[in-house]
């Protein structure tokens, strides 16, 4: 039971993270810094709860803050690379956010002996949770309550004009900029929700596992928040979700006594996916009928007919 | 209302565009016209903010377009369709309209213009030019979806929705056949007579003789005649451009 409690908060935590990548792809944004943005979330909210004695309802908002401040910070200079370029650009800035927490020592003393990070060791003790007695259950029941505020918003925000606005900049940046769509805003814009997001599912992973290290924030994690979107398609919000369910909950651990071959079969299955689906899982048919049976994100439709006098 | 001087833009050693001088003026539909390579779209590029000019000076309504970006020349009244399509191909074609028209309330005052609107006249503006481009039926499919000939349409009808002043259209007939092309006339004629103001690049020469009040004439770069559908028509220089030296000799 609590293995499923676990993979539950694992799957909530990576939600959020995908749904962080989803914002920047909708500008057309491949990021591979939202592990950074993660990092800094997690880093940020520990501290702000053991060496700052912050209750955890602050520390989180307060992460997801400068996370999306930072973000907008790397935001701008991205501005002036795209494609490739911003993925390499991205990465970079992400490597130098792990290597930050690779060397970050600050340690405090508290009532109960030294807290904080301690370089390559780590960061331990993040105990908010447990000595504040939250059970597993009620841990989850935090993490998939903020998964489901985030993706309301969000649903409401693709459907609102400033989500119409960051898809049209996805589609075409020169047909964007010549009807009047500032595509500086827009992307820096769309940098600072994702920077956001991604803080917020970093504290929460930080709070939940109460030691992280640099080796939390690999390529890899930037890999897999780009890869949920990118397999669930950016037509629906529910596609992220479901491509979190199938990565984490069947290629990590339904496949774990594949051992080794499981590395090979992921980057198989989203070579695969990627030629048969194109635009995502959730354009199939399947989805397409998950996401028409859960109304609330479809994007902005008008009610056509009755006022159409020319 | 737009007023091009001296104008020049260079690719490497190529003169696109050579000192051209262009006015357009409020309320006309003015064609411009000329061979292949002459310099029609490197025009419309550099009045849409998309290429720089090398030198001379470009104003619209008064303003100095030289130090403004793309999207605040939209902002200031201009829009423009483009001679290869570019759509937001998976963006709804109600959503590729809307985009164009609420980017211009936003902001703060647009905010607030929203609040006191509740948002209504955006959806009726939005659905009138669909009923106007013929696209009333198809608000919820996909642009990039939509046959050849309704894309131009909602391509037009995306830049009409800017609520641009001046609309530059790069070879809208292109590919279209005679009734579509009647249909566009029509369409051309009525934007103007909603007050706006028409650049039109075109070398479906009926549709440019019908259509313009005037019509300017590139080759080269440069401009080598300006008057009306008959004066372009007759001119020598024109005919030269066209049919080459030797056949206005012997006309």
């Amino acid at each position: 039971m609590d293995f499923y409690l676990g993979l539950a908060q694992v799957i909530g935590v990576h939600t959020l993270l995908g749904l962080s990548a989803w914002c920047l792809l909708h500008t057309g944004q491949v990021s591979l810094a939202q592990g950074g943005f993660f990092a800094i979330g997690a880093y940020a909210s520990g501290m702000l709860t053991t060496m700052a004695g912050w209750p955890l309802g602050v520390a989180l908002p307060a992460a997801a803050l400068i996370s999306a401040t930072v973000a907008v910070a790397v935001g701008f200079p991205a501005l002036r690379v795209k494609g490739l370029m911003l993925v390499v650009a991205t990465v970079a800035f992400a490597e130098i956010v792990r290597l930050v927490c690779f060397n970050l020592t600050w340690r405090v003393n508290t009532g109960s002996g030294p807290v904080g990070p301690d370089g390559s060791l780590g960061f331990g003790g993040i105990r908010y949770f447990p000595s504040n007695g939250w059970s597993s259950i009620e841990i989850l029941i935090l993490i998939w309550g903020l998964v489901a505020a985030v993706m309301l918003a969000l649903a409401w925000f693709d459907r609102s004009r400033i989500g119409t606005l960051w898809r049209a900049v996805g589609e075409d940046e020169v047909a964007a900029q010549s009807v009047g769509i500032n595509l500086t805003a827009a992307k820096v814009s769309a940098f600072g929700i994702g920077g956001a997001i991604a803080g917020l599912s970093g504290g929460i992973f930080a709070h939940q596992v109460t030691h992280i290290e640099h080796g939390n924030f690999t390529i890899l994690l930037a890999t897999f928040a780009i890869a949920y979107p990118i397999l669930g398609g950016l037509a629906s919000l529910w596609g992220t979700v479901l491509a979190v369910i199938f990565i984490q909950g069947f290629l990590i651990e339904g496949l774990r006594v594949l051992g080794d071959w499981r590395s090979l079969l992921f980057g198989a299955l989203i070579l695969l996916v990627m030629l048969l689906r194109p635009s995502g899982i959730i354009t199939s048919p399947i989805g397409r009928w998950f996401a028409r049976s859960i109304r609330f994100d479809r994007p902005a439709a008008p009610t056509t007919g009755g006022k159409t006098h020319a | 209302m737009l007023e091009l001087r001296q104008l020049s833009r260079n690719f490497g050693g190529v003169k696109a565009l050579d000192q051209l001088d262009l006015s357009v003026h409020k309320g006309e539909i003015l064609g411009l016209i000329g061979p292949n390579g002459s310099g029609k779209s490197t025009t419309v590029n550099v009045i849409a903010g998309l290429y720089k000019p090398s030198s001379g000076s470009l104003t619209f309504n008064g303003i100095d377009l030289s130090q403004r970006s793309t999207h605040e020349r939209a902002a200031v009244g201009i829009a423009r369709t483009f001679q290869n399509i570019r759509l937001f191909a998976n963006l709804s074609v109600w959503q590729n309209v809307w985009a164009a028209h609420v980017v211009r309330d936003s902001g703060w005052t647009g905010l607030r213009k929203r609040w006191l609107a509740s948002g209504r006249t955006a959806r009726d503006e939005v659905q009138e030019l669909l009923a106007f481009s013929g696209l009333a039926g198809k608000a919820d499919v996909l642009a990039g979806n939509l046959a050849f000939g309704e894309q131009r349409r909602l391509e037009l009808a995306r830049a009409a929705a800017s609520g641009a002043e001046l609309l530059l259209l790069d070879e809208p007939a292109a590919g279209m056949n005679a009734e579509e092309i009647d249909e566009l006339d029509a369409r051309i004629r009525s934007l103007r007579d909603q007050g706006r103001t028409i650049l039109l690049i075109e070398h479906h020469m009926e549709l440019v003789m019908a259509v313009c009040d005037r019509i300017a004439v590139l080759n080269f770069g440069r401009k080598i005649a300006e008057g009306t559908p008959a004066q372009v028509q007759n001119d020598a220089a024109v005919r030269g451009a066209y049919l080459g030296a030797e056949a206005t000799a012997t006309t």
